[in-house]
């Protein structure tokens, strides 16, 4: 068992390719116009063509396709979960019976919903872990801070908020390593977290978890030192080190995501969404 | 019972980018009533190594036989076999949960489900074993205590499982040296007293060269050098070209002796070095 194995999302795969070397702004914006067109998909055309799109870009960052498939192995479950749930439960008039068990029946509409959600989350977890295997934690930060920027003209505390937003995602892996350790000292004290029944497995995680919330505020608290020691006093007046130039190679990359999007939402507005 | 690793290799994050190899082939045996120290330089493999003693890993490859139950096998009670070897981590902070420190130390103990009267005989035990006061320290609060005396409540938390082999993960790392001293203590007397089984892995050369009586030396996954530990320091410059240190006071023993002093080369302890430099006084031999 090794947990940080199959975290993917929030994880920086260094690399020289042209991918890596695109402005941060464009990607943020392309994964973000990716995202928001995934909400639209309403048949699976579409997705052939998201497909086809993020394949290429996977390839072009050179990241294996197994460690994106290892990143996805921890929402089989939930997913196989969820998708049992819309089969079962949604329906809608006119909607035929495919298959009818004792109490349960599945309709077509039923099964077109798991499946087209079930892709949702998958192409939207992909998307945010190909941006985050791309592109170092200090771009990240910059490109989302100048990209936000014009909220603070609403007083929002961007630069306070992008600086959280990035540490909660180091957190993720600094966590997962942690409970690995935490999991295994109380293993070694013989506790068997697959036996026993519901209650007797939920009080087994007290162990695990109480350790793991004192380690992370006090994490956190040192965090906050080792800042407040760096004269750290939030965004206002804020240089940077490096500034952002986009280039010929942004704006190519700009348009090819541009293309594929205008084919994606043509495929929503003309073929009949089965939902 | 001993622990008998043949063909061992594992890797962490196997199959992704980031893979790193930890282990290679390495085979290695531990007999009872053994103290054995293992050492080398860090990402030698050290913790890999002792967690797969105690199945908190299993083998990739190669196999790991303890008290004769292989820890690949799915049948085996890997649950009953880490409460025969106990395994205590660097950082107590990852252990330690309830809110009093009798609490903390009977999670073990109620793991094994053991009766009431039990636990608490065990609890008492441990915390005499690791000399922390039961009456002054069983209600206290676990995190109001300082870092050598949650160490040790965190042994005692490991005792209290009665385990026939004790690993013990660089222990002593960021403890002033009282606390230190206090923990070797407790480690010296749980070997000679209760004839457990201890594997020490450690960062400080002076305490395994005090300790152990053989010791590992890892470096690169593999095994560098194993024997002795009068023989192992005997090979002070292979130890310092894969970046270790001597002994503190064998460094000065070597000092010493080039400049003329009539001295033994390995010196393991204190004691040995005062004698040999009371000696060498006295025979008032000064080379040139």
């Amino acid at each position: 068992m090794e947990l940080t194995r199959n975290i993917t999302l929030g994880v920086y795969l260094p690399g020289e390719t042209f991918i890596h070397r695109l402005d941060p702004r464009l990607k943020i914006m392309a994964a973000g116009l990716l995202i928001t067109l995934l909400l639209f998909i309403k048949s699976y055309q579409p997705y052939g063509i998201f497909l086809l799109f993020i394949t290429a870009v996977i390839l072009a960052a050179g990241i294996p396709v197994k460690y994106i498939l290892i990143g996805l192995k921890p929402m089989l479950p939930v997913l196989i979960l969820m998708w049992i749930f819309q089969l079962l439960l949604y329906s809608k008039p006119g909607a035929e019976t495919i298959i009818s068990w004792w109490i349960f029946s599945a309709t077509d509409a039923g099964l077109h919903m798991g499946n087209l959600i079930t892709m949702r989350v998958l192409f939207l977890f992909t998307v945010t872990t190909i941006l985050t295997l791309t592109t170092s934690i200090v771009s990240l930060t910059d490109g989302l801070e100048i990209l936000l920027k014009p909220l603070q003209k609403v007083g929002i505390p961007t630069q306070e908020l992008v600086m959280t937003m990035i540490i909660a995602l180091r957190f993720v892996l600094i966590l997962a390593e942690e409970l690995d350790k935490i999991i295994k000292a109380q293993m070694a004290r013989g506790v068997a977290f697959d036996r026993g029944n519901f209650i007797q497995k939920t009080k087994k995680l007290f162990p695990v978890f109480l350790p793991l919330f004192i380690n992370a505020f006090r994490r956190a608290e040192e965090l906050i030192v080792a800042m407040e020691a760096r004269s750290y006093t939030g965004g206002k007046g804020r240089t940077k080190m490096k500034t952002l130039h986009m280039g010929r190679a942004d704006l190519r990359a700009g348009l090819v995501t541009l293309t594929f999007s205008a084919l994606i939402v043509y495929l929503i507005v003309t073929i009949k969404p089965l939902l | 019972m001993p622990i008998e690793v043949s063909g061992l290799c594992h890797s962490y994050k196997k199959g992704t980018p980031f893979e790193n190899k930890v282990l290679h082939d390495l085979s290695l045996k531990i007999d009872d009533g053994e103290f054995v120290g293992i050492i080398g330089p860090t990402q030698s493999g050290k913790t890999t190594l002792a967690q797969h003693f105690n199945a908190l890993i299993i083998p990739q490859k190669g196999r790991v036989i303890v008290n004769g139950c292989d820890t690949a096998d799915r049948q085996a009670d890997l649950v009953s076999l880490r409460h025969q070897v106990g395994y205590v981590f660097q950082n107590p902070d990852y252990q330690l949960f309830a809110p009093t420190v009798g609490e903390d130390i009977a999670f073990g103990p109620r793991n094994q489900k053991l009766n009431n009267h039990e636990i608490e005989k065990r609890v008492s035990e441990a915390m005499k074993q690791v000399g922390l006061d039961r009456d002054y320290f069983y209600k206290r609060d676990i995190f109001a205590l300082s870092g050598g005396q949650k160490r040790r409540a965190a042994i005692a938390g490991v005792l209290a499982c009665k385990p026939q082999i004790l690993i013990l993960d660089d222990i002593t790392a960021g403890l002033d040296p009282q606390g230190r001293e206090d923990i070797l203590t407790v480690v010296r007397k749980l070997h000679h007293e209760e004839q457990i089984t201890i594997i020490f892995i450690s960062n400080s050369m002076d305490e395994v060269a005090g300790l152990a009586g053989k010791i590992v030396v890892l470096d690169q996954g593999q095994i560098f050098i194993e024997g002795l530990t009068r023989e192992v320091f005997a090979r002070a410059d292979e130890l310092q070209a894969i970046g270790l240190e001597l002994p503190e006071v064998m460094d000065v023993a070597r000092k010493l002796a080039n400049k003329g002093y009539r001295l033994p080369t390995v010196v393991l302890n204190l004691e040995e070095a005062l004698d040999a430099i009371a000696s060498a006084l006295q025979e008032g031999q000064v080379a040139d």
